[in-house]
């Protein structure tokens, strides 16, 4: 029996419109993602790799075709039901971090918390800690996040992602803000992540970040160009001095 | 997401912009304070004022000659013979009237020694005491021998007696009116002031004494007291002067009496419509206040939206709904200006504690008083002030694409 896939398109369609005027950014799109991988999307920007991600981690509705997330047709669901996966299926890692300012390390990695309907509010707490020694910044948990390096508020972002348990993460150009040896460390965090079972899609636009997954798939133009296997996988080596 | 959640977010959200979030409450400061200053000051000048009115005692009134010079207005010079002793003859006789003491004014200087006032000059009868319902800290009142043998003796009250003498006894000594010689028979207790004037630096002598003295045909007021019912008393003398000096005036007009009843509880009632208007008048410019604070409110919340852009999408992004977004920038806008209200309260509060304390030290009969729906109110405005200038800022973010706001700069 064929294990049912964690992400499939079938046909996937997005257009914007703009005043009746259709933009189509994705045609026929079909795609299928498993659990437990680590898939990079690539392409030139405007290829569509932002707006696949959009759909795929449910900020926004298809335009067409469908979207089955664990076998389940998403097809289109309202503001609400989006916010409400998002809560609990799937997680962010920004290329600008996007943590909020002036916030200890472990508020920021709580946030995701408030918007979760099951997690019981005396669970936050040990939860965030977990998350926070799964990236190793235990000794960083009471820092104010602009008091720490850029390698280091991506892996608390990190560490809020992983905070709900979710499906999915995905990296939206993690490393993009960041030092070679930061991008380095960031990148052993996500790897050990996937060992550790987690699902990754990684979005990016330069190969060296991409090379890091198991699979690479380049978009086009709003069609995958290539799909494969990537058998030149770097591994994050351990840096010295991050960590 | 949990109310308690939104409610620590919203507090996070103030205490990390404390500047500014300060700034922005200083409009509903000012504001809900002014309200509360103002009706604090109010409800002490209603108070000061009642207290001068009452003390006349609820049943009592004053009958001045003469034509009302409009509503509220002072008693007209012209007519101020109107009232004579004839008319004061047939009043007695009435039996919705208790007492009644017609008062003759003796226009002049008293003087004892070196030392001289001009106080007013009282020809009364001892009902007027019965009226005012004072009587002797020492000696006596004005008793009917002394109106029957029109005698040369004066009642001081409490202040003119001091004037007066000092510390020496007043009792016994004599007194000079315009160069006429009074003997003291007596002083008065203290009874502080009535309707704003000095009840104790008044001397009284007797009525028939004054009479002969200004040779004066007419009163110049009269002072009485009601039996059983206040209004029965009063339509009764008002029905007795219209007919003796041939006034038609069924309507009840008192513009075309001319005499002029006053008493403690017309005098009340004017105050409290005066109150009210002033009343209306301080909310009125509250209201404004609030407005111009709510702009204030919704002005840096819009802002706050803008900035805060990134950190809406964020939420988003893990999870926040429209609604949690919404409620979390209409709860800051509410906490703000409840805050501010609180504020506003206190200093509102403690200012006119202030004023009440600096106040008393001249004028003894102010005390402080406070309105509490006044600052329920003030507090209710604010709030509602947050809520309704907060929809729009909150609005603005909870529709805010998470896309957008994620990538926003």
């Amino acid at each position: 029996m064929p294990k049912v896939p964690l992400i499939q398109t079938k046909a996937l369609c997005k257009s914007y419109f703009n005043e009746e005027l259709e933009t189509p950014v994705l045609f026929d799109l079909d795609l299928t993602i498993q659990e437990g991988e680590f898939v990079s999307i690539m392409g030139p920007s405007g290829s569509g790799k932002s707006t696949l991600m959009h759909i795929l981690g449910f900020l926004d509705n298809i335009t067409s075709g469908q979207y089955l997330f664990r076998g389940k047709p998403t097809r289109t669901m309202s503001d609400d039901e989006l916010a409400q996966i998002r809560a609990t299926r799937v997680s962010f890692v920004f290329q600008a971090f996007n943590l909020l300012p002036r916030t200890s390390v472990l508020d920021n990695v709580m946030l995701p918390l408030l918007y979760h309907p099951t997690i019981p509010v005396y669970e936050r707490e040990d939860r965030a800690r977990k998350a926070i020694e799964k990236v190793g910044l235990t000794d960083r948990t009471d820092y104010l996040t602009n008091q720490l390096s850029g390698g280091q508020q991506q892996r608390v972002a990190i560490a809020r992602s992983l905070v709900t348990e979710p499906d999915l993460i995905f990296a939206d150009e993690p490393t993009g803000n960041l030092d070679s040896k930061s991008g380095v460390a960031v990148m052993e965090v996500l790897q050990d992540l996937h060992k550790q079972g987690h699902t990754i899609i990684l979005v990016t636009h330069e190969m060296s970040t991409a090379q890091h997954a198991q699979r690479i798939i380049q978009l086009l133009d709003g069609k995958v160009d290539k799909d494969s296997t990537n058998f030149k996988r770097i591994i994050a080596k351990k840096s010295n001095t991050l960590k | 997401m949990r109310l308690r959640d939104t409610l620590h977010t919203a507090i996070i959200a103030i205490t990390t912009n404390g500047r500014r979030s300060a700034l922005t409450m200083l409009g509903i400061i000012i504001g809900v304070g002014s309200v509360v200053l103002m009706t604090a000051v109010g409800a002490s000048m209603e108070e000061l004022i009642l207290g001068q009115i009452s003390s006349l005692g609820s049943k009592s009134m004053v009958i001045f000659p003469g034509q009302q010079a409009g509503p509220g207005g002072a008693v007209a010079t012209t007519g101020s013979d109107k009232l004579t002793f004839e008319d004061i003859e047939v009043l007695q006789k009435l039996s919705a009237i208790e007492s009644i003491s017609p008062i003759v004014l003796i226009p002049g200087k008293v003087t004892y020694g070196r030392e001289q006032v001009s106080p007013m000059i009282s020809g009364v009868v001892p009902n007027y005491f019965k009226n005012q319902d004072v009587t002797a800290a020492r000696g006596r009142i004005i008793e009917s021998r002394d109106i029957e043998g029109a005698r040369s003796v004066a009642v001081l009250g409490k202040d003119s007696a001091i004037d007066l003498f000092g510390v020496s006894d007043p009792l016994g000594q004599k007194v000079k009116i315009n160069d006429r010689s009074f003997t003291v028979i007596g002083i008065l207790e203290p009874v502080g002031s009535q309707f704003f004037q000095n009840f104790d630096e008044r001397i009284f002598v007797p009525l028939s004494t004054a009479k002969a003295v200004t040779s004066q045909k007419y009163v110049n007021f009269v002072t009485l007291q009601a039996s059983e019912s206040f209004d029965v008393a009063i339509s009764e003398v008002k029905s007795v002067l219209r007919r003796r000096h041939d006034i038609q005036n069924p309507e009840d007009d008192s513009d075309k009496d001319d005499f002029i009843v006053r008493s403690s509880a017309q005098a009340s009632e004017i105050l409290g419509s005066v109150s009210l208007g002033i009343t209306m008048f301080i909310t009125m410019i509250a209201g404004i206040s609030l407005i111009v604070g709510g702009i204030g409110i919704m002005n840096i919340m819009l802002v706050a939206v803008t900035e805060r852009t990134r950190e809406i999408g964020l939420r988003k992004a893990v999870g926040a709904r429209k609604s949690d977004v919404l409620l979390q920038f209409l709860i800051e806008a509410v906490l703000l200006t409840l805050i501010a209200g609180v504020i506003g309260l206190v200093l509102g509060f403690g200012l006119s504690a202030l004023i009440a304390a600096v106040l008393e030290k001249f004028f003894a009969a102010y005390t402080f008083a406070y309105s509490i729906p006044a600052m329920g109110l003030a507090m209710a405005m604010a709030a509602s002030t947050g809520l309704i200038f907060g929809i729009y800022p909150a609005r603005k973010a909870a529709n805010l694409s998470p896309m957008t706001a994620l990538r926003y700069e």
